[in-house]
């Protein structure tokens, strides 16, 4: 079933990548966010089944948009290049993806 | 002799007083200027016999000559020279002080008191001289008429104690000089550490030259305090060495780091008496540790988000490929690109590179021979991730005017202006202009590439700018207009 998702990276060609994985899999993407502010504005308001979200942005951590997430009971996924030791501890089990290498088909697993 | 007279006192002289008393007894002293035994005075015998009885090394120096007669006690003193010395002359029997004693007999004769504390004399001992020192107390002794008629003396040798104050004397400036030597911290801690004694901070700490016990409030942090009280403890515990790596207060109100040491001094029964200890500074050295694992960790960041965009380039290059052989081209091209912009960022220590040179160095690879390549304009500087972004989007461009514009035939040419203006609200931004001329009559592309969507939605989204691309039939042509500030910090 297809889901709509948001998609936080702040590193453009790796988001772009993500999109098309998520769309290849037959997602919708419905919004990439790049920086804090936007991040927190879709995941407060949007229409969304799911949400990748990387931890570093611009040099801000993301855990702010996690906390409105599972606020709003939307499934969320972390991608980080630092490892699962880098995750705020509030959000401990949510799955983590390695940033080294994505595969948007693990994300299907995770659901919460 | 009166028959009336007590019984002789020769007949029981002297009484007692042990080798030296029987020596006394059965010597002829008749051809030695006390002449025979019973003949002499009773203020003689009598000191004689005092004397005799002392455990107190003494020795009387009888008459003018300072004849000697000593006890048991006084012989140890004379080693070797016993029992000849007995009897003897004092300037003849201690030949090598007789000015020390010709001026005792002169004094002590005349009835006065002498007295010598630690008096240091060189005495010819196992046959060489050799320093020896004493305590020697003086005082005459009086014949019957009243007047001095000879000096007793008591000889207490303090060469032992002597040497051996001398020797804690040494040791404790050899532990000074150390001390001052050392560019340690240096501090002494009462038994239980509840007390700082003294700390010599050598301008890294500040010093403390009295006791006091708020020692920790000056030195510490709080938070530190619980984990060096357990090492202190577990050192009391077992009076072993202390050995702790902590954050200190530093004497220019700075946090620093020190490796600090303290051995407990213990007293004979085995109780810790104090503790003395050094710390050395390693502020330096904690912080380049650091450094060094902030750097660790970053690399590994910078490595991964490199396999990342190495996964997207491939992702993005072959997903749609029709010709493999040409998608292998592009993406191995696009991987050199990548590998050109961290060899710029490295050398910039990943702080950032100038604007220019970056853009310069994404399209060498690409430029054709010839005055085909004019790069005009301000400069900036510009952080990594910029830096990586724009190499990306100017690699795609000089890719696609090599493929389809100016740098395809052979007469075009690309023209980059670079220009910093300052807007009407204070703010600065920064345009680049990318117009190509000379090139081949241009035609809309029918569909979007991977390059030009990296160079369009990519560069727009990282530098918060708008991206233009315009298809004119004369010359391709790109432009970028973003906050400055965002090009220099993000």
């Amino acid at each position: 079933m297809a889901k709509r998702v948001l998609v936080v990276e702040d590193e453009m060609t790796i988001a772009m990548m993500i999109e098309d994985m998520l769309m290849d899999l037959g997602h919708e993407v419905v919004a990439t966010a790049a920086r804090l502010p936007t991040a927190l504005e879709v995941a407060g308001d949007g229409n969304l089944d799911f949400v990748i979200l990387d931890v570093n942005l611009a040099g801000h951590q993301s855990f702010p948009v996690a906390a409105v997430l599972q606020q709003r009971g939307i499934p969320f996924a972390f991608a980080t290049g630092y490892g699962p030791a880098g995750i705020d501890p509030a959000f401990a089990g949510r799955p983590v993806l390695d940033q080294a290498v994505h595969n948007c088909r693990s994300c299907r697993c995770h659901r919460n | 002799m009166d028959s009336e007279s007590p019984q002789p006192l020769t007949a029981r002289f002297p009484v007692g007083g042990g080798e030296i008393g029987r020596l006394i007894q059965t010597r002829d002293w008749s051809k030695t200027p006390l002449g025979p035994l019973d003949l002499w005075p009773q203020s003689l015998k009598t000191a004689t016999n005092m004397l005799l009885l002392s455990p107190v090394p003494i020795v009387l120096l009888w008459g003018e000559d300072g004849v000697m007669i000593y006890n048991d006690a006084y012989s140890v003193f004379a080693g070797s020279r016993h029992p000849d010395l007995l009897g003897s002359k004092v300037r003849e029997g201690w030949s090598e002080i007789a000015d020390f004693n010709d001026n005792v007999m002169k004094v002590g004769l005349s009835g006065k008191t002498l007295a010598y504390e630690n008096q240091e004399l060189t005495l010819l001992r196992h046959g060489s001289p050799a320093p020896a020192w004493m305590n020697l107390d003086y005082s005459p002794v009086l014949d019957e008429s009243g007047k001095p008629a000879g000096v007793i003396a008591i000889v207490v040798e303090t060469t032992k104690s002597v040497l051996a104050q001398r020797r804690l004397r040494e040791s404790e400036e050899r532990f000074r000089a150390f001390t001052t030597a050392t560019t340690d911290i240096v501090y002494r801690m009462s038994a239980d550490w509840k007390e700082m004694q003294q700390l010599d901070g050598r301008n890294v700490l500040a010093d403390t030259a009295n006791p006091t016990v708020a020692w920790q409030e000056a030195y510490l942090f709080p938070e530190d305090i619980p984990a060096i009280q357990a090492v202190i403890d577990e050192a009391i515990a077992s009076k072993g060495v202390f050995e702790c790596e902590h954050r200190v207060r530093r004497a220019d109100g700075n946090t620093g780091w020190v490796l600090s040491r303290a051995v407990p001094v213990l007293n004979d029964g085995g109780a810790i008496v104090e503790w003395f200890g050094a710390a050395t500074d390693i502020t330096e050295r904690r912080r380049k540790q650091q450094q060094l694992e902030l750097i660790v960790h970053e690399l590994n960041h910078r490595v991964k988000n490199n396999l990342a965009m190495v996964q997207a380039f491939a992702y993005r290059t072959f997903r749609d490929a029709e010709d493999i052989p040409r998608a292998l081209d592009s993406f191995t091209a696009r991987l050199v690109s990548l590998g050109r912009a961290n060899d710029l960022l490295t050398g910039e220590l990943w702080s950032s590179a100038s604007l220019k040179q970056t853009l310069d160095q994404a399209t060498v690879p690409h430029r054709p021979d010839g005055e085909r390549w004019k790069l005009t304009g301000d400069d900036i500087r510009v952080s990594a991730k910029t830096a990586l972004a724009l190499t990306m989007a100017f690699h795609e461009l000089g890719t696609n005017a090599v493929r389809h514009g100016a740098w395809s035939n052979d007469g075009g040419a690309v023209s980059v202006k670079c220009s910093l203006q300052i807007i009407d609200d204070g703010t600065q931004r920064y345009r680049i202009d990318w117009d190509e001329h000379g090139g081949p009559r241009v035609e809309q592309p029918k569909r979007k590439g991977f390059g030009t969507v990296l160079i369009q939605r990519g560069l727009a989204a990282e530098t918060g700018g708008s991206v233009d691309i315009s298809f004119a039939e004369t010359g391709f042509s790109f432009r970028l207009d973003a906050p400055a500030d965002r090009l220099r910090n993000e």
